[in-house]
């Protein structure tokens, strides 16, 4: 297609500010080659647009008008109250904590664990020429030729590297801040690695969130996730990002035989997001669990893609995603499970629905299967409603108000998703936010 | 679970190796030479003395087909096609357009004898014969050799020829509808269709009818290296209603065969449209050599209010099925279902589905499908159900399940959900048709054993597609009644 050929205004504006950067990123020669490879193939594919289908519902193309330039060496002026404020009840959780601020490590809030087996690394030191540095670049057979992926391989600036040792239980939850602070429109790119050996098990929470004052900017980051037999990750993903920012997000996992990685991802506040997630089954018996509630108002747009590739036989995997969308937002949800020739005794379970308060609001989904094995179990499902009028005049009925028994209808639909999430001072802190903003969304709707 | 005993055996039974139709006709046959351009156009609607107009409307058509390059995003797989290494038109010498059965080639009325279609009218009229009374408009490679029953339908006033004829005796009705449902630059099949098609059934049921007797078409396509392109357009007008099948045969071959059809139908107010398929075409032998590649445009209208449009299909043929059934539900309170069961074996690749397009208010939708894959082959369901902004209490309920017989085929299922309204109620469910313990337990309380309850209480299930047949096609599908969906997967 010829189409592709012509590049808009913000695909030019990347690759000329990887030109003008790609000196200040960090890494030696080897890091430096695979990000101009990388940079190349975005060069070629340019930003997904609804021609894709993939990105069918969620054209970056048209979406992302403008480029922000990179965020390098952004200067900020923070506390830890700022910072605290910002986390809301996650702040109160007690856990170890790493932040970065606009794409770079702040060791200043960092509060590490002296935990043997345990390993934090920023990745901007792990680049560097003498650190672990290849090693940190993604596999990238899982994705194959992700325009996101590739910006993000170009652009990285920092993440966190943890690898936790054989055997080994974190004490208590890892709290990954990133946070922006910029107060211009800056393009923050992140990657972190979360490795889990035998028999390790953590609970790792990435919060994604906007400093009062910061811009409107862009993030792209990626997380990878490798377990090992029997590990056991409860992976919690909060994104607060602002109005009228994008978010591309993308989680890679794979899980070794029996481990069992249990995902959670609170959306809200958020101008456009992606949450782009590949979980692969590399080993039998393994459980996968992943869970998402999404809130929307105004124009956003919130999509959450994810593909669940049984390859091995006997694994398990379950998916819920709820989503409430009010004014005119735009939920999508694509969900693909593959289960490969000879995966048998597969069991997934899939089911994705939004609750829709406006006349305006839209939502898509894409619930796929692709079986190529007999004796399976699979399922999916989605819907797409208003809030039951025959419930709300129940409860009313009861002598509710009205809009009390709205906010109590829309609280329990959501909740059912994080009631998913097994840490209870986790749940209880996350269903406080999402109550929060439930408040916001139902109070504008008439 | 993995699939029970007993449906294997049903699937075996109507595997590639066992069709029934592959055989061939001799006849003399005059063909278009081989090839597509707009001489050929020219050719064919000379060969129906077609007026002007429409030799124009098949030349635009042509025109954006050259433009267009054909779909690659279903999930089959073939290799490029030369479309012009194919004969356009064929027709029976003998039987140059549809003539009164007395006159048609008794070699054709054998064949059809053959496919279990007997043309016969009078004996059934005059009772001397029983018989179902079902009008049939047959057609053989391009052209429609006889249509039954035309008198006694037009008594009725419904009008039932074939397209060609159509167009030369119903100008003003052809003019208005051909091509509003499926516009000519559709889709790369469907704007090949509209510049070649030769034949096809052309129904229009005057207001308040109720069609009289079933109507039905049956397509052969028997001639080497020619492409099939029949178009059907059926109306109903305000308050009518008609019941339309269609069934399909090939002989077996081992080259692929080209089938493009277009089916155009138009409900208007308080109409109804029921639209069955029997789909049989040769489906390539063990090794997936020949059968026909089916690629197919189906879409129906509801143009009017409380109309209402009804697909049902069953399918067992075809190499390549690439179809989507669909309904554009317009009119306030319109409905439109979707039946399907479709089994693939060997190495036959089906992608279909259906599509509701929910644009009036307080329209509703249905839609079952049943898969069934053995042997090698993919079969996958894709759908779409969206409601767009101003169609305020959209409905629809989407069951699709599907079950694998052996590890070396495939179920594939990837529906599209487009919900622009907060008031549409939209399910999708592709649970595993895992039967109830209750019911089981129910069944076997009275002395079935476990295999004899779990059978039936699926083909209970089952019957929820069977039942909206006509009658006449129970024949057809009685062997797949007992097909158990246990152990099937979303």
């Amino acid at each position: 297609m010829t189409l592709a050929s012509t590049r808009t205004k913000a695909e030019q504006a990347l690759s000329r500010s990887f030109e003008a950067v790609a000196a200040e990123l960090p890494g030696g020669r080897a890091i430096a080659e695979a990000r101009k490879a990388a940079i190349g193939t975005f060069a070629a594919l340019g930003l997904p647009h609804r021609r894709l289908e993939q990105w069918k519902w969620t054209d970056l193309r048209s979406a992302l008008k403008e480029a922000l330039p990179p965020a390098v060496n952004e200067r900020h002026e923070l506390s830890a109250s700022i910072i605290d404020a910002a986390l809301e009840e996650l702040a109160a959780i007690d856990a170890h904590r790493m932040v970065f601020v606009d794409g770079r490590h702040a060791p200043q809030f960092t509060t590490q664990a002296d935990l043997g087996g345990l390993e934090v690394t920023p990745l901007a030191e792990a680049l560097r020429p003498d650190g672990s540095a290849s090693d940190a670049l993604t596999d990238q057979s899982i994705t194959g030729n992700e325009a996101v992926v590739a910006l993000n391989t170009a652009f990285m600036t920092d993440g966190a590297l943890i690898r936790l040792a054989k055997g080994v239980r974190l004490d208590k939850p890892l709290l990954l801040l990133f946070a922006r602070s910029a107060r211009e429109g800056r393009l923050v790119t992140l990657r972190n690695r979360i490795v889990l050996a035998e028999g390790a098990e953590a609970t790792v929470i990435e919060a994604h969130l906007a400093l009062p004052g910061a811009a409107a900017g862009q993030t792209n980051t990626l997380t990878d996730v490798r377990l090992g037999p029997g590990a056991r990750l409860a992976h919690v993903k909060c994104t607060l990002a602002g109005e009228r920012a994008s978010h591309l997000a993308t989680w890679l996992a794979t899980l070794g035989q029996t481990s069992v990685y249990r995902a959670f991802q609170l959306t809200a506040g958020s101008g456009l997001v992606r949450n782009n997630i590949f979980a692969l089954f590399k080993g039998e018996g393994a459980k996968l669990d992943i869970s998402g509630a999404f809130l929307g108002r105004e124009v956003e747009h919130i999509d959450t893609t994810l593909v669940v590739d049984h390859a091995v036989p006997g694994c398990e995997s379950r998916e819920l995603f709820k989503g409430v969308l009010a004014d005119r937002a735009h939920g999508v949800f694509q969900g693909k499970v593959i289960v490969r020739p000879n995966a048998q005794k597969s069991d997934g379970k899939q089911m994705a629905q939004a609750l829709m308060l406006s006349p305006d609001a839209e939502f898509d989904s894409k619930p796929e299967l692709e079986i190529h094995a007999d004796d399976v179990v699979c399922g999916h499902g989605a819907t797409a409603a208003e809030i039951d009028e025959d419930l709300l005049f129940y409860m009313r009925a009861r002598g509710i108000p009205v809009a009390q028994a709205r906010a109590l209808l829309i609280e329990s639909f959501i909740g059912e998703a994080i009631d998913k999430v097994e840490d209870e001072r986790l749940r209880v802190a996350l269903a406080q936010m999402a109550k929060r903003r439930l408040t916001g969304l139902t109070a504008a709707q008439p | 679970m993995p699939a029970v005993q007993q449906t294997i055996d049903q699937v075996r039974r109507i595997d590639v190796d066992q069709y029934k139709y592959g055989f061939e006709t001799t006849i003399e046959v005059i063909k278009a030479p081989k090839g597509l351009n707009e001489d050929i156009v020219a050719f064919i609607s000379r060969k129906k003395s077609e007026p002007a107009w429409m030799l124009e409307w098949r030349l635009e058509a042509y025109r954006r087909w050259k433009m267009m390059s054909e779909p690659t995003w279903a999930n089959v797989h073939h290799p490029k096609i030369d479309f012009q290494d194919l004969h356009y038109y064929a027709a029976p010498k003998s039987t140059e357009g549809p003539k009164s059965l007395a006159e048609v080639d008794p070699e054709l009325l054998r064949t059809y004898e053959k496919l279990g279609i007997p043309l016969k009218e009078r004996e059934i009229l005059a009772g001397v014969q029983n018989g179902s009374r079902v009008a049939v408009d047959a057609v053989f490679d391009s052209v429609s050799v006889v249509t039954t029953f035309k008198e006694e339908l037009a008594k009725a006033g419904v009008v039932f020829c074939s397209i060609s004829e159509a167009v030369r005796s119903h100008p003003e009705l052809v003019k208005k509808y051909l091509g509003s449902v499926v516009p000519q630059s559709d889709n790369f099949y469907a704007a090949l269709n509209s510049a070649v098609f030769s034949d096809g059934s052309f129904v229009y049921v005057p207001q308040g009818v109720r069609c009289p007797m079933e109507l039905s078409t049956y397509f052969r396509i028997n001639e080497r290296q020619t492409g099939q392109f029949e178009r059907t357009l059926i109306i109903a007008d305000k308050g009518a209603y008609v019941s339309y099948l269609e069934g399909c045969t090939a002989p077996t071959r081992d080259e692929n065969q080209l089938h493009a059809a277009v089916v155009e139908l138009i409900a208007l107010e308080e109409a109804e449209i029921k639209y069955s398929t029997v789909q049989n075409w040769y489906p390539g032998d063990k090794e997936g050599r020949g059968g026909v590649y089916n690629f197919v445009t189906k879409r129906g209208d509801c143009r009017g209010r409380n109309s209402k449009i009804s697909w049902t299909q069953v399918e067992t043929g075809s190499a390549i099925t690439w179809k989507y059934p669909s309904c554009i539900l317009r009119g306030d309170n319109s409905r439109g279902e979707f039946y399907s069961i479709a089994v693939s074996n060997g190495y036959q690749q089906v992608d279909s589905g259906t599509k509701m397009i929910h644009l009036g208010k307080n329209t509703s939708s249905r839609i079952i499908s049943k898969g069934i894959a053995a042997g090698h082959s993919q079969n996958t369901y894709r759908g779409l159900v969206s409601a767009h902004r101003k169609a305020t209490n959209a409905r629809n309920f989407t069951n699709c399940d599907s079950l694998l017989i052996g590890d070396k085929c495939g179920a594939h299922t990837v529906p599209y959900i487009e919900a622009k309204n907060a008031s549409a109620h939209f399910e999708h469910e592709a649970t595993t048709s895992k039967i109830s313990d209750d019911k089981l337990f129910y069944c076997q309380q009275r002395g079935l054993s476990e295999e004899e309850a779990v059978a039936l209480i699926v083909n209970g299930f089952v019957r929820d597609v069977l039942q909206q047949l006509p009658m006449e096609f129970m024949a057809e599908t009685q062997k797949l009644i007992g097909v158990s969906l246990e152990g099937s997967v979303g």
